[in-house]
């Protein structure tokens, strides 16, 4: 049997990655291990025993299960939004011949450039102003007792709508580009085969444009899934009501609380939080690795 | 199975004029190969014949209809287009059963209509490959299966050919024709190649910077080229053209040497400058200088087994003269050539075909 001998600076080198690997790996096991262990503490242990009273109090106590929903309700809209109007907008930007096509796409590049930080003072303030005239109408159109719960979802500020476009906003640049830079890979032919054998615009659109961007799609929404899942200043600034709260603003509120702070719930909490974010990456790498060749002569 | 006119299209794209006035017709059955070289218009003009390009003025007409403003799926017509655009996430039998499937027909039915052309075209093994998985010639029969089922009047293919290599060409070629006859559709077929063109069509248009240069029967144009472009367009390897001028007799008038121009009455055109046409094949060996038209310098020597080519240098003109394949000759060689006085074309200075 031949042993493979490693070299002394094989050796120093995979060694040095072994303890980086750890060093990475250990934040991730402290969470997963102080979210079951019934003593969490601020430090790596191993737990004494199992419990799941965490993620029980994430439910129940708590109203982590809201601030979920709530996430998902924004972060999943914006996405939608993103792809939608990504994807109409980033196919006339790959089929328009116009003047003005190279200055938008780098006019909106800025927008990503630019810290939204920067602007958010300003952001709030356009916000602000449409969130009143949003009131106006929703106020005469409905009871008095329903305005609140109608401007929680269709509201500027503080309510759904005005969050989702806010986000939306943010990832659709990127979104244009790259679903724009795809579509400039599809040919036209195929719209044009389609035309001739009788497709109108919308089955154009539903049995070849989407099957061939999928790809493309795929790609822009996982991006603006993980980016406005990961947001963290948009929700700060833009929501007040604790019922419209979304997780990531729940756990940075569980943490501040004043000698209060529950190591196994936060650690439930955070991994509660990392979920749809892997799902959304590994339901999305089917798309990401699924390529069309052979339509046309290469 | 329709007859198409066009009567003096045009096509701009903003000031630029590529199709100006183009008429030709093609009649019921015909096989029409519109050639030329790239950029003379000819895939511009079979665009807006399936409608996928508006005509900015003149008249196209389906069997006597104006079909201008109709929309491209409406016109009875299908194309095969030259990067096949075969849907890539579709198998081929969708592939081929797409435009019934658009008409809500019972999928039972578009199984049958699919299995029919599949057959036809040999590709009843293959129906559920993704197109990725085929080879070129393969691509290109889904490609025309796709165009057939829907039963169209007119079938466009716009160099459909281009990107095989030479040997599937060729028996692509032959398949075309035995499609043509079988199934009898009017074609409209663009290509650069006039090989293809001589080969396959009942009728050739001639276009030459977005106008038709002649049109006609493929060995029409051949015998009777009305332009020193057309002449030299049609027929490989292409005629040679000498300038010179009239002189009395009639005879043609070269540099160091003349020939008689037999049968033409060209009396009042003595002292004109004109240009002689003449084909490669036109031209022979002959062993000694009295019974030649003139001596001239080999070039080059192409041999290609069953023929040779000669590149010859006579005064300021080069000729292409084509021999049979046991010709020896070697570059510098001086080689006597009597050309065949009957088959001379004479061109004006405008390169118009003078009558004889």
């Amino acid at each position: 049997m031949v042993i493979r001998k490693f070299s002394r600076a094989q050796a120093t080198s995979y060694g040095f990655l072994f303890l980086l690997t750890i060093f990475c790996l250990l934040p991730f096991l402290w969470v997963f291990l102080a979210s079951v262990d019934p003593n969490a503490r601020q430090f790596l242990q191993l737990p004494q025993g199992l419990t799941e009273t965490h993620f029980v109090k994430i439910f129940t106590t708590e109203n982590g299960g809201r601030w979920f929903f709530n996430s998902l309700v924004v972060v999943g809209c914006a996405t939608a939004v993103v792809v939608v109007v990504g994807g109409l907008g980033g196919y006339a930007l790959s089929r328009t011949n116009a003047w003005w096509k190279r200055p938008f796409l780098y006019a909106i590049i800025l927008v990503r450039v630019l810290p939204p930080t920067a602007l958010i003072v300003p952001l709030y303030k356009v916000m602000l102003t449409a969130n009143n005239v949003m009131r106006g109408f929703v106020q005469s159109i409905v009871p008095a007792d329903w305005v609140r719960p109608t401007m929680q979802i269709v509201g500027f500020v503080d309510g759904y709508l005005g969050l989702i476009l806010v986000m939306a906003a943010l990832q659709l640049p990127l979104a244009l580009w790259i679903i724009k830079t795809f579509f400039d890979l599809v040919p036209k032919d195929y719209e044009e085969a389609a035309i001739m054998d009788g497709a109108n615009v919308f089955q154009r659109i539903r049995r070849i444009l989407v099957p061939l961007a999928l790809p493309g799609l795929g790609a822009a929404a996982l991006l603006t899934f993980i980016a406005a899942w990961g947001d963290f200043l948009m929700p700060l600034t833009f929501i007040s009501s604790a019922e419209l709260q979304l997780l990531p603003i729940g756990l940075f509120r569980a943490f501040l609380r004043v000698n209060d702070v529950d190591y196994g719930f936060l650690c439930a909490l955070a991994l509660l939080y990392t979920l749809p974010a892997i799902i959304a990456f590994s339901y999305s790498r089917r798309f990401l690795v699924q390529t069309f060749a052979g339509g046309v002569k290469g | 199975m329709a007859t198409i006119s066009l009567r003096n299209v045009r096509k701009s794209f903003g000031t630029v004029e590529v199709v100006k006035g183009v008429s030709f017709e093609v009649a019921n059955g015909d096989f029409a190969v519109l050639v030329g070289p790239s950029g003379c218009g000819k895939s511009t003009l079979l665009r807006m014949i399936a409608g996928l390009e508006s005509i900015t003025d003149g008249d196209l007409l389906i069997d006597g209809k104006r079909i201008n403003d109709v929309p491209p799926d409406q016109r009875g017509i299908a194309m095969v287009f030259q990067s096949y655009a075969l849907y890539p996430h579709m198998t081929v039998a969708e592939n081929i059963g797409f435009s019934l499937d658009l008409k809500k027909i019972p999928k039972a039915d578009i199984a049958r209509e699919v299995g029919r052309v599949a057959e036809l075209l040999q590709l009843s093994s293959l129906l559920d490959r993704r197109p990725a998985a085929l080879s070129g010639g393969q691509r290109q029969r889904v490609a025309i299966g796709r165009a057939i089922i829907k039963q169209p009047r007119v079938i466009l293919f716009d160099e459909p050919l281009s990107n095989l290599d030479a040997s599937l060409r060729v028996q692509m070629r032959a398949e075309l024709q035995k499609l043509h006859q079988e199934l009898k559709p009017t074609i409209i077929y663009v290509t650069h190649d006039q090989v293809e063109a001589m080969t396959m069509a009942s009728k050739i248009v001639v276009l030459n910077q977005g106008e038709v240069a002649q049109w006609n029967a493929p060995i029409e144009l051949y015998r009777h080229p009305e332009s020193t472009f057309v002449a030299t367009f049609i027929g490989s390897p292409r005629m040679n053209i000498i300038a010179g001028r009239l002189d009395a007799g009639p005879r043609f008038v070269g540099t160091g040497w003349s020939a008689p121009l037999l049968g033409q009455n060209l009396d009042g055109s003595v002292g004109q400058p004109v240009s002689l046409g003449i084909r490669p094949e036109d031209i022979r060996l002959v062993d000694s200088s009295t019974d030649a038209d003139f001596d001239a310098t080999v070039v080059i020597v192409e041999r290609l087994g069953a023929e040779t080519y000669l590149n010859v240098q006579q005064g300021s003109d080069s000729l292409l003269v084509r021999l049979a394949g046991d010709m020896v000759a070697r570059p510098g060689d001086v080689v006597h050539l009597k050309m065949d006085h009957q088959a001379f074309h004479l061109f004006d200075t405008q390169n118009r075909a003078i009558p004889g």
